[in-house]
């Protein structure tokens, strides 16, 4: 459904992202994981449209994406949330929803029973007439994946929809997140919390230094040395022998 | 009908104007209400691009002038309709509004806002020293010449071609509020990047309404030269009009229809008050209007930033809250 082909995304002097190649199959759940700074977001920034690669490929359901305004990439099926949460501030959670549903639907009414489904689902029900500025960030969150699921994509971006939350609020977003797959959408999921991850994620893909350093099953990835180094540092490895 | 009741306020609003001229034909009185309803108008322009786009423009005099220059010219030098003048403003404004809308994409804010003074400023040099077209500083008298398709009218037709033009925009607005386009255009103010990410082209969005709104402005532009009967370059291309533009919406209440309508009537009603009192014999206070008039702006912005609307729906909650 997406591949990257040797993506390298530079700033400058600084390579936030180097000739990373990664591939998704429709219905899977990728989780990819590193360090603050490994490039995660970049990544997610490259694929979605918001930079232009210098070097490599994008290809999403075959297409060449490579360069193509968000909107677009959006209007496709691939749309993402942000990890620095991007509410329509001073518009309620309903009129939010209901600008992502209104990308497939022309109809204002049908967009906003759309919503209000989308709403129910991500489990915003009792808080759809508040302003999106007003709502805890654990709702926030929630807000973000459900305008983003509005739109009804086929492969959605969740750029650390967990971060910050405490662990009651973990488990609603990990059951909200396993709904969506069950949904039939095929997911990325950038994440911090190992563990959520460990329960989330068919593959796994590490990146450290804008590298892809390992690639495989959630037990595979935790048992790779260089995982454990880049997460935990060598003097955690000095120590442990 | 709960579509009326949304709309009381502006169906009260217009609905006095309408039936004002059966209470007095009183031209002073009569003439506040045109001023009063065009002011509101060119508000209601400015909100389009500076409320719902929440592309804070303070260089919408640019295209008030080109709509009341394009119809000062057409009728002097050509001897044609203002209403021609007023679709060659149009065309033109269009032109000028796609450039704005441009800019709205390179330059944020603030940076914008002063973009937007600079573009008015260069409407200004040039219509001042392009003599051969425009008459330069001397400004051009639009002549009067009775008749609806030359818009030579009286106090009581100007009532109701306003009126018309200012129910117009307060229904562009509502369509604003409610449309597929207007909901997108909230997304695009609110957050570009995550409207982007919605599938929503932000670049497009802003400059169609950054135009819309720059037609609107010249439409009663035109219909202001026509009504005053003079166009002035230092008057039409200055900073204070763009900036009134502004604050009648910012007073009335920004991003709302009936918002612009508001603050016009507040504040050009208090301009009016202040002007008679204090000028005319007692010349040592001819200037003292702007004085109290910038007291009273600082005052709104200060304790009532969501302007007059604002304040309306504070007082509803409080009193929905007092009967729960």
């Amino acid at each position: 459904m997406l591949a990257l082909e040797s993506v390298t995304k530079r700033f400058g002097g600084l390579t936030a992202v180097r000739s990373v190649s990664l591939e998704v199959r429709a219905g899977e759940l990728l989780g990819i994981i590193g360090p603050n700074g490994a490039g995660k977001t970049t990544l997610f920034n490259v694929i979605s449209g918001y930079y232009r690669p210098e070097e490599g490929r994008v290809v999403f359901d075959g297409r060449d994406v490579t360069g193509r305004p968000p909107h677009e990439i959006s209007r496709l099926g691939l749309t993402r949330t942000f990890q620095i949460v991007k509410p329509f501030g001073n518009l309620s959670v309903s009129d939010n929803v209901m600008i992502g549903a209104l990308t497939r639907l022309r109809s204002t009414h049908e967009a906003r029973a759309e919503a209000s489904r989308v709403i129910a689902l991500c489990g915003l029900g009792t808080h759809a007439s508040a302003r999106a500025k007003a709502l805890p960030i654990a709702l926030r969150k929630r807000l973000e994946v459900a305008r983003a699921l509005a739109t009804r994509p086929r492969l959605l971006l969740l750029d650390e929809v967990m971060a910050g939350l405490n662990p009651s609020e973990l488990a609603g977003i990990v059951d909200l997140i396993r709904r969506v797959h069950a949904e039939g959408v095929t997911l990325i999921v950038i994440e911090h919390i190992m563990a959520a991850m460990m329960r989330l994620a068919q593959r796994i893909i590490m990146l450290h230094h804008g590298e892809k350093i390992a690639e495989g099953t959630p037990a595979e990835v935790t048992q790779d040395r260089r995982v454990i180094d880049a997460y935990l540092g060598e003097e955690f490895t000095l120590a442990e022998a | 009908m709960p579509e009326l009741r949304r709309h009381w306020a502006a169906a009260a609003l217009f609905g006095a104007a309408a039936v004002a001229p059966l209470l007095t034909r009183d031209g002073f009185f009569l003439d506040s209400i045109v001023l009063i309803l065009m002011w509101g108008a060119l508000s209601a322009a400015w909100n389009v691009a500076g409320g719902y786009a929440g592309q804070v423009s303070i260089g919408h005099a640019s295209f008030f002038g080109i709509g009341a220059y394009a119809a000062a010219l057409v009728t002097t030098r050509l001897q044609q309709s203002p209403f021609v003048g007023m679709v060659l403003g149009v065309v033109v404004s269009v032109g000028a509004g796609a450039v704005i809308g441009y800019l709205s994409n390179r330059l944020k804010g603030p940076y914008f806002a002063l973009s937007t003074i600079a573009f008015s400023q260069v409407l200004l040099i040039v219509a001042s020293r392009w003599r051969g077209l425009t008459s330069g500083s001397e400004g051009i008298p639009v002549p009067f010449r009775p008749g609806l398709w030359t818009l030579g009218l009286g106090h009581l037709a100007w009532l109701y071609v306003a009126l018309v033009v200012a129910v117009l925009y307060y229904l562009i607005e509502v369509w604003l509020e409610r449309s597929r386009f207007g909901y997108q255009l909230a997304g695009v103010r609110e957050d570009e990047d995550a409207a982007e990410a919605l599938g929503i082209a932000s670049r497009r969005a802003k400059v169609i309404a950054v135009t819309l709104s720059a037609a609107l402005t010249s439409i009663v532009g035109t219909l202001w030269a026509q009504y005053i009967g003079f166009v002035d370059p230092f008057y039409v291309f200055s900073v204070p009009l763009s900036v009134r533009f502004a604050l009648n919406s910012i007073i009335g209440g920004v991003g709302t229809a009936i918002g612009p309508y508001l603050g016009s009537i507040f504040i050009t009603s208090l301009e009016t008050y202040l002007r008679a009192t204090f000028s005319g014999v007692k010349t040592g206070f001819t200037g003292i209007y702007l004085i109290l008039y910038g007291a009273v702006l600082i005052l709104v912005v200060r304790f009532a930033p969501e302007g007059i609307t604002g304040i309306a729906a504070r007082v509803r909650a409080r009193s929905l809250r007092a009967r729960a």
